[in-house]
């Protein structure tokens, strides 16, 4: 008896931090993203919208990644979310720089 | 052990000082990781179509691989998070059986790629047979190095685990390495988008 009023009062702090559904959603959600884009090139074969169409999956996984898996949705995270974004905002202007001298899309 | 449990406070791996600073500091490595990355996809998003007379990426992909990886990678990410929820409950059996089955899990996607690279030499896609080939090699290539050394740091970790128990010092190790882990598998995702599909679409 005293033993399960201790597990009771104990789970929800553990609940607290961080429980296995919400983790679970997002790789299911993660998976669906991932078949979505194979089905699209699939499917889509040549067209103009594939190409796109995907990159904005891969970025709406990534959100999921970055904001549940590594917990940048938590607080506290400012300076992560600063470094990630400054890093990111060189990569896409490096990215946007060459493709638009190179070409390559 | 049971001392150990009680002692431990909620969040090992942020409870001192020097923990948090290197929960900042490789969040700030990870910024740079991103410019790394970004540089490596500009340029082989500029090369891919240079394949120089050599074997194109549609002809040499094949998404039923590639799909097998995303999957491996993908399951590991969820499993080093499953590490990460037994260290907040100071299990040191779980994050060992969590940690484990991600180390493996990495390892089979290593073992995929090395696989896949060979099949491409035979094909004749190297690193010198054209701009495509250079470019892929590169960008895929630095991406299983991030993989073989995450592979490595989360196993020699969990080694240190095992001869000095849960600590303030070992907790925020692991809280990295799965920082870490989940960045590798991160990067991948633009890889099977950029390089696979892309590349299949033309």
């Amino acid at each position: 008896m005293g033993q399960q009023v201790n597990t009771n009062e104990t789970q929800p702090k553990f609940k607290k931090h961080e429980s296995p559904k919400r983790h679970l959603v997002a790789f299911v959600v993660s998976i669906i993203l991932t078949a979505l884009a194979f089905l699209a090139v699939i499917v889509g074969g040549t067209s103009g919208y594939v190409i796109p169409f995907i990159i904005v999956l891969g970025i709406i996984q990534a959100g999921f990644q970055l904001y549940i898996w590594m917990h940048m949705d938590q607080k506290g995270h400012e300076l992560p979310e600063l470094g990630i974004y400054t890093g990111l905002l060189v990569a896409i202007i490096t990215i946007i720089a060459f493709v638009y001298w190179l070409g390559g899309y | 052990m049971a001392q150990n449990f009680t002692t431990l406070p909620d969040h090992p791996e942020t409870a001192t000082l020097e923990g948090k600073n290197k929960v900042l500091a490789f969040w700030l490595f990870l910024g740079g990781e991103v410019v790394l990355f970004g540089s490596l996809f500009a340029t082989f998003i500029a090369l891919r179509t240079s394949y120089a007379g050599g074997p194109t990426g549609a002809e040499l992909f094949d998404l039923g691989l590639v799909a097998v990886a995303t999957l491996l990678l993908l399951t590991s990410s969820l499993t080093s998070v499953f590490g990460v929820m037994a260290l907040h409950r100071h299990d040191v059996a779980g994050m060992q059986k969590w940690f484990g089955i991600t180390v493996a899990l990495g390892v089979a996607f290593l073992g995929l790629e090395i696989y896949e690279f060979l099949h491409y030499y035979h094909m004749g896609h190297t690193m010198s047979s054209s701009a495509f080939g250079s470019a892929f090699y590169t960008l895929v290539g630095f991406h299983g190095g991030h993989v073989l050394a995450g592979v490595t740091w989360i196993a020699l970790l969990q080694i240190q685990l095992a001869k000095k128990g849960l600590t303030v010092v070992t907790a925020p190790k692991f809280y990295l390495a799965a920082l870490y882990w989940h960045f590798v598998d991160l990067v991948w995702v633009f890889i099977f988008t950029v390089v696979y599909l892309m590349g299949k679409v033309g």
